[in-house]
């Protein structure tokens, strides 16, 4: 069953051109600091310098190297949404897990608190955070993945509370296996599609957060961010740099939040069973 | 992802999830009544010391004593409802005002493009999924996926460039053309003309989502014997369709509302901004850009109920869309 999921994915075209595209994507931003030039911090150069040999995407208007910001912004941007998907997962099973496991009261005060936390626009409490207390990106990102795990937690408890019931699970506690070895090793495990959805998705909110809100000025403006640099570019959007400066970040955030749609909607396709016989 | 079993509790219980809204409200407000509260020092000279506006020393000590005034959370609560929301010291007028001032023209672009794009999106996955597995449909779940892949940063910022600034066919900025007396009918082809690109471009980020959620349960809904009862009846293509298929076909789109809600006030923020199309969007981001603390809190605690309520709304319109929950209940 494994291999087949495996070979329905390397046979879906989006996911294919999903994960090309984000790795490319993914190489530039981890190698970014080495394949940058200058420091994207450096402000020596003359403002408004066309592209070069020397600087290939040209100078800003604050006399930095736009090929290095956008280095270093991408690398931002792709970090800020691993860490908040990795956090909102590891929120959202933890919680899905313990409800599944545990159920009773636990499940119904977790379930409650998901309910209240799903009806709570993410993108207002952040507004709210940054602009009174200007936390660094990490902070935003913890606060965007504590509020948003509740739907992965809720996937993964319908699906826990299915698996807990199937016979190896039963067999195992006829064994006399403990509870957290039953969790650890046979019921994480089991859900693994589940958190690949899950995490695709929040990543792909999350960079589309980050470059949105950047884009609005509500992180650090001294860290490097590709909507910061759309944000910066735009004033001068009559003088004749929109192409070397305006429309680079854009067409790196498209293809990055592309990149990563293009994988959320391929895995949900092919591991959601009700959506494979769909599609 | 939802499994029909996990909607079918979902809607017995719907007393708790009306409660939901309710505590959730209250969580923002209270947010919004301790933020402030937390905040370290002397934070109204550290803030308005980094932006352009500059208070005279009578203000600076109005705003800090509005922001230390020992009040109760419950006389917060009065003072809210009642519709004192503070004064603008980078604007120079009422919270209030400012946000009633900025309303219509949000309503009127964020409302308009998601009813449309919402209503051309359900019209177009169902008549997709009827005609599953032809070049057309095919075609069409390409490109909306790729579409699906583009930030409204993007769009925004391409439309503008071309069609406002390149061709100058539309406008950069505003939502009318000021200080022009016109009449009727003149001031809504210019309120139109103002409207297109943006609404354009929220219209084009909102429409993906809705073509593929309506399409991938419409699919489904196909699956179940009713249709193939209607089927064998003999009932018209048309009547299947819209009377026996569609309508189960709307409920997703109905639940999965308020998780898109997040990605659409985000997108809608942006597109004002870039268009300074007048409307919340653009209050907020001017708000930011001075840090006016009094005018954010207004605007986001404003807006999150709004969110909330329109969500309530919705949790009810899916009582009337589908009898069976009402029989639940």
């Amino acid at each position: 069953m494994r291999l087949d999921i495996r070979r329905s994915l390397m046979n879906d075209p989006w996911f294919l051109s999903g994960a090309l595209l984000g790795l490319v994507l993914a190489f530039l931003a981890g190698a970014g600091p080495w394949l940058a030039q200058y420091n994207p911090h450096d402000m020596r150069f003359p403002p408004f310098t066309p592209p070069s040999s020397d600087h290939w995407l040209g100078i800003n208007d604050g006399g930095m190297d736009i090929f290095s910001e956008l280095l270093y912004g991408m690398r931002n941007t792709v970090w800020f949404g691993l860490a908040t998907g990795v956090s909102a997962l590891c929120i959202g099973v933890l919680v899905g897990m313990a409800c599944a496991w545990f159920r009773g009261v636990t499940d119904q005060v977790l379930m409650r608190l998901a309910e209240i936390l799903l009806a709570i626009p993410a993108v207002m409490i952040l507004i709210l955070a940054a602009a009174f207390f200007r936390p660094s990106s990490w902070m935003l990102s913890m606060v965007l993945a504590a509020l948003s795990w509740p739907t992965i937690a809720k996937a993964v408890r319908a699906q826990a509370l299915v698996v807990r019931k199937t016979l190896h699970i039963q067999a195992a506690r006829q064994m006399g296996a403990s509870g957290g070895y039953i969790l650890l090793r046979h019921m994480v495990p089991e859900l693994f599609p589940l958190y690949l959805i899950g995490f695709a998705a929040k990543a792909r909110m999350a960079m589309f957060m980050e470059a949105s809100l950047s884009f609005l000025g509500l992180f650090d403006p001294s860290r490097k961010s590709l909507g910061m640099m759309i944000r910066y570019a735009l004033p001068y959007y009559y003088l004749d740099i929109w192409w070397n400066w305006l429309l680079p970040p854009i067409f790196c955030l498209t293809l990055l939040i592309m990149s990563v749609t293009f994988l959320a909607v391929s895995l949900e396709k092919v591991f959601d069973p009700r959506l494979k016989e769909a599609l | 992802m939802e499994s029909v079993m996990r909607q079918k509790r979902k809607r017995i219980r719907r007393l708790p999830q009306v409660l939901a809204y309710g505590l959730a409200a209250l969580a923002m407000l209270y947010a919004s009544y301790s933020l402030p509260r937390w905040l370290p020092g002397d934070f109204v000279t550290a803030m308005y010391a980094s932006s352009h506006v500059t208070l005279n020393a009578e203000q600076e000590a109005e705003l800090r004593a509005y922001y230390t005034q020992q009040k109760r959370f419950g006389r917060y609560l009065a003072d809210f409802f009642s519709l004192q929301w503070g004064y603008s010291y980078a604007f120079l007028s009422p919270v209030v005002r400012l946000i009633r001032e900025a309303l219509p023209w949000t309503l009127l672009l964020l409302g308009g493009a998601h009813l449309l794009s919402m209503c051309l999106g359900f019209l177009a996955g169902v008549e997709a999924a009827w005609r599953r597995g032809s070049a057309l449909e095919k075609a069409g779940v390409g490109s909306m996926t790729f579409l699906e892949g583009i930030p409204e940063i993007g769009t925004a910022v391409i439309l503008f460039l071309v069609f406002s600034l390149h061709l100058g066919w539309f406008p950069a900025a505003g939502s009318e053309t000021v200080y022009l007396e016109r009449s009727g009918a003149q001031r809504l082809l210019d309120v139109l003309h103002h409207l297109a690109l943006p609404f354009l471009t929220l219209f084009l980020a909102y429409l993906p989502g809705n073509f593929l959620l309506s399409r991938g349960s419409m699919v489904m809904v196909l699956k179940a014997q009713f249709i193939e009862t209607a089927r064998a009846k003999g009932l018209p293509p048309l009547r299947i369709r819209y009377a026996h298929a569609a309508r189960n076909a709307l409920l997703p789109m109905v639940t999965r509302f308020g998780l898109r809600i997040a990605f659409m006030v985000t997108g809608a923020l942006v597109v004002e901004t870039i268009y300074a199309y007048p409307g919340l969007g653009t209050l907020l981001f001017n708000a930011i850009a001075v840090r006016d603390l009094p005018l954010i809190q207004g605007i986001v605690l404003f807006s999150s109920l709004v969110i909330l309520l329109v969500n309530l709304a919705l949790e009810f319109l899916y009582g009337w869309i589908d009898p069976r929950v009402k029989h639940a209940s």
